[in-house]
């Protein structure tokens, strides 16, 4: 089940790109723009996940101190990965 | 479009997970746990939802990187995103954009700094709690708010920076000390810690996480280093050792499983897990120990159980906060256990046996505070289900032991307990505000009751709720004087404030004072409650006095209602007997009202103050058929205001019965001076009318029998009922020291007058016979009336006829012609028949008159009350009625007899 989780995942983004109007696309450039000029390092497919996770009224605070950690425990993990390789 | 933005959080936030790490779905299950958690633990955000805030910000950030360009290209885009306006959270999204901005130029921060370290705890907590493994969906996103306990300086869940609050302010900073060596910052340890503890051991509330997230630190640092030991000692081995053994029980010292010690369910109690080979006396000290984890276990679930709970009221919930502070001391004892542990962990084993951390060590050193815990878990069995007062008593209850340890442990909780109480009670006795919302304290309002019966009925104590420690006495002060604060404030509008009643200083009570107080109960409580009722009745009872004229007013009662004045009472009846002769229904309030304004301008009331004088009235009692105006008539006096606290309702239908009683005595004797009036004007008139001497002499005996039964009444009502009564009144009133007293002496006086006019119950076939009395009198008055009026009317036609006749005989012819003669002779034939109808009317009045007072003084003889037969003995002093009625000559014998030998 988890599987397909993952891997739907991409699917249903491209989906949304797809199907979505108009104003939904260019709203979404929009927003890139902007993350693009803040410099979040946020790609296409995140940003959209942190906006939904948004527009469901999550704790702003919480979701950017969630992908901070979990940026830095990825970074973490690759780091030790290549430490002991 | 619609079912992607219906997707759970939890579905959004695994894929976001997956997305950033670059990992499959089962590899980041640790991540996604601790995403959810801290996103499910910040439901409520700190800052402002203004969008508009959010994108100055973003500005200035921009400016602050030197970035003009770029901020006005930010402005413009957010222009354009605001006429798109399909989101509804755009404030959301552009701070999660700020907070994860970078600036370009500085070097990225994500790599490095905390490699080292974050990387060491994740298969290590994977290890130590298999929980997490579970369901990642199932877990609930939905925590309950508290925006309160946050703090957003640190990034973690609110656990974690109440932690970083606590850690700096906390009074023991020994495990810190300890860690220093490699200690991160207070927020990456928090984020370790979030990943490894339990759902079930982080409690909801803010507060409650910080001692509990306290204790893992310290292990927590070193665990990488140890856990490669750990392991081999679990599998490889046959029997564990000592070191994991302790490991695990200051685990279960904090409530959480350990690896061999669990907490088994259906019997409620940790056990050792019986497949692990251990020996057997490890075994039982890991027993012994794991009683302390059970004792902590069962407090904190009351804690936890309450904290949350609002109507537990505020006695609740410092019960609640005292036991926390207890339990943080106790995990206080436990970082210092861990770091030991770690410390030995760092310096590896052979640091010398002296220093290491034994089971046994543990049993020595937990000794004192297992004790304390004990007394905790006795504490919050017997505090189940009270609350207030109540629980106030319950702790104080456990105060009562030898072990001076014990007691001074819960003589603490009692003073954080009894803080509220303390402070409803300073409200209460300075202010006269009560604000207790869930009926906590001992005094209990009742908001229906209006001003006029605030005194009598509105407050009231609430039993159950009086703390052991306060007496009942003391309890019944502390109303008096709320009451009487909040009487001058409602009902004599006296708004002086509380400050200037008592000078006393009303500093703030620390819950130490508290404490204090109640242990030292005779001294600095009791008086500062007797100070303040002192000085509040005092302060009160002045108003009334001054302001409300409550003496003058008690005095006027006796005057005129109880007709103490009596030239003013006199002249009353004198004006009024012509008006109340007739039919009540012919009278009018207004005719009454006149003469009795004439009545009081004509005597000394008049010097009595307007203020008293304005308040009397007449009022006529109902009527029924036949009454004539002395039966409906009574004085009035009209009370209203502070006073009509002293004279309520009940009272003043007292007074107007006891008013009518003495009224209709009074006009006994009114009516018996006027009967001897009259026998004294005719009795030279009637002496030419020699037949009628023997009826007038009945009539002469028959009204002073009267006038002396009258007279003795009435001394007896003065004298032995009134005045007596009014003086152990006055005494009392002037002694009172509350108003309360005045009430109650008022209330005694008013019954004993009641009682002793023959008003009550037990005294009615008394008071049937004493009207039946009355009733004679009136009968006689009527009788002899009649009797002199044709007496008068005869005598006046005699003198007639002699005259006539001896005008005749002047002027020379017969006196009297032969029919003139047969005439007279038949009217005087007629006077004597109805002569001998009045003696024969008057016999049987004066019959049935001593027949009555006979009966009277039967029930007199027989009556309890000593007064009633003394009044007996006055009203047959030379034994008249004994020598007739063989009744009265057993009792009075008896008594007598008695008497006679006594002396």
């Amino acid at each position: 089940m988890s599987t397909t989780a993952f891997n739907l995942a991409p699917l249903t983004t491209m989906n949304y790109m797809n199907k979505n109007l108009h104003r939904h696309c260019e709203q979404h450039c929009l927003l890139l723009e902007i993350s693009r000029l803040l410099n979040t390092g946020l790609d296409m497919e995140s940003l959209s996940i942190c906006v939904r996770l948004c527009e469901q009224g999550i704790n702003p605070e919480a979701l950017s101190s969630v992908i901070k950690e979990l940026r830095k425990a990825s970074d973490n993990l690759k780091a030790t990965e290549n430490s002991t390789n | 479009m619609a079912a992607l933005d219906q997707k759970s959080p939890n579905v959004l936030l695994q894929s976001l997970c997956c997305r950033i790490t670059g990992k499959s779905e089962a590899e980041v299950a640790h991540q996604f746990q601790y995403a959810v958690r801290v996103i499910g633990s910040n439901y409520a955000p700190t800052i402002e939802r203004d969008e508009f805030l959010v994108s100055e910000k973003i500005k200035k950030e921009l400016m602050k990187q030197r970035r003009e360009a770029d901020a006005v290209r930010f402005s413009e885009l957010h222009r354009k995103l605001q006429t798109q306006g399909v989101l509804k959270q755009k404030w959301s999204i552009l701070y999660l954009l700020l907070s994860l901005c970078e600036d370009p130029r500085k070097p990225s921060s994500r790599v490095g700094s905390y490699g080292a370290l974050f990387a060491q705890p994740l298969p290590r907590d994977a290890h130590s709690t298999p929980f997490y493994c579970a369901r990642p969906q199932s877990l609930p996103l939905s925590y309950p708010e508290r925006g309160v306990a946050q703090n957003n300086t640190s990034m973690g869940t609110s656990g974690i920076s109440s932690l970083g609050v606590y850690t700096l302010n906390g009074p023991s900073p020994t495990p810190q000390s300890l860690l220093v060596g490699h200690a991160p910052s207070d927020a990456m340890r928090g984020s370790r810690l979030a990943w490894a503890l339990p759902v079930s051991a982080s409690p909801p509330g803010g507060a409650a996480a910080a001692p509990t997230s306290r204790g893992p630190t310290g292990p927590l640092a070193p665990a990488g280093r140890v856990t490669p030991r750990h392991r081999r000692e679990g599998d490889g081995s046959a029997e564990i050792g000592e070191v994991a053994l302790v490991r695990d029980i200051l685990y279960v010292f904090q409530g959480i499983d350990g690896k061999f010690i669990k907490m088994c369910s259906p019997e409620n109690c940790y056990k050792i897990d019986t497949k692990v080979p251990l020996c057997k006396s490890l075994r039982d000290i890991s027993s012994r120990l794991a009683e302390l984890g059970w004792l902590h276990n069962k407090v904190r679930k009351y804690t936890d159980s309450r904290s949350l709970d609002r109507a537990f009221g505020l006695v609740g919930q410092s019960f609640c906060a005292s036991l926390h502070q207890e339990l943080k001391e106790y995990y206080r004892l436990l970082s210092v256990l861990h770091s030991q542990l770690q410390v030995e962990d760092d310096q590896g084993v052979n640091l010398g046996v002296d220093s290491t951390l034994t089971l046994r060590r543990l049993l020595v050193w937990t000794y004192d505070p297992k004790l304390r815990l004990k007394t905790l878990a006795a504490l919050v069995d017997f505090c189940q289900g009270r609350k207030g007062g109540e629980l106030a008593s319950a702790v104080h209850a456990y105060g009562k032991t030898g072990d001076p340890n014990m007691r001074a442990l819960v003589q603490h909780i009692l003073g954080l307990v009894s803080h509220p109480i303390l402070n409803f009670l300073y409200r209460w006795i300075y202010d006269g505000e009560l604000e207790d919302t869930y009926h906590e304290f001992f005094v209990a309002s009742d908001p229906t009751v209006k001003t006029d019966r605030l005194w009598h009925d509105k407050y009231s104590l609430r039993k159950s709720m009086i703390p052991s420690f306060i007496t009942m006495d003391q309890a019944r002060k502390v109303l008096l004087i709320g009451k009487s604060i909040n009487f001058l404030h409602q009902v004599c509008h006296d708004r002086t404030s509380p400050g200037k009643i008592l000078p006393a200083s009303k500093a703030a009570d620390s819950p130490k004072d508290a404490a204090e107080l109640f242990t030292d109960l005779e001294g600095a409580f009791q008086s500062k409650i007797d100070a303040a009722y002192f000085e509040t009745s005092k302060y009160l009872l002045d108003v009334l006095n001054k302001n409300y004229l409550l003496l003058e007013h008690l005095q006027a009662m006796r005057r005129y209602l109880l007709l103490g004045q009596g030239d003013f009472i006199r002249h009353l009846m004198d004006l009024l007997k012509p008006e109340l002769a007739r039919p009540a229904t012919t009278l009018y309030q207004h005719n009454l009202t006149g003469i009795l304004e004439t009545a009081v301008r004509a005597t000394n009331a008049q010097f009595d103050s307007p203020e008293i004088l304005k308040r009397l009235d007449v009022r006529l009692l109902e009527v029924s058929p036949g009454d004539t105006g002395w039966d409906v008539f009574s004085l009035d006096y009209h009370v209203e205001g502070p006073i009509a606290t002293v004279f309520t309702r009940e009272c003043m239908s007292h007074y107007l019965r006891v008013f009518n009683f003495l009224w209709r005595a009074k006009r006994m004797e009114y009516i018996l001076t006027d009967i001897w009036k009259g026998q004294m004007c005719n009795a030279k008139l009637l002496k030419s009318m020699p037949e009628l001497s023997g009826e007038l002499h009945q009539c002469h005996i028959l009204a002073s029998e009267m006038v002396h039964f009258i007279h003795q009444m009435q001394y007896y009502i003065t004298f032995e009922v009134l005045e007596c009564s009014w003086d152990e009144l006055w005494n009392k009133v002037q002694q009172a020291r509350d108003l309360d007293h005045i009430i109650a002496a008022h209330d005694v006086f008013l019954d004993t007058v009641i009682a002793r006019c023959l008003l009550d119950t037990n005294n009615r076939s008394l008071l049937n016979q004493l009207r039946a009395i009355f009733d004679q009198i009136i009968e006689f008055q009527t009788t002899q009336d009649s009797l002199y009026r044709s007496a008068l009317e005869e005598l006046q036609l005699r003198l007639q006829f002699e005259e006539r006749k001896r005008q005749r005989q002047q002027e020379g012819t017969w006196g009297v012609t032969a029919e003139e003669e047969a005439a007279e002779n038949k009217r005087i034939q007629e006077f004597q028949d109805f002569h001998a109808k009045m003696r024969s009317e008057l016999r049987i009045l004066s019959y049935s008159y001593q027949g009555i007072v006979q009966q009277f003084l039967v029930l007199l003889m027989t009556s309890s009350d000593e007064s009633l037969q003394f009044l007996s003995f006055r009203l047959d002093f030379n034994e008249h009625y004994k020598a007739r009625d063989p009744r009265l000559r057993n009792s009075l014998g008896a008594t007598r007899g008695r008497r006679s030998s006594n002396i």
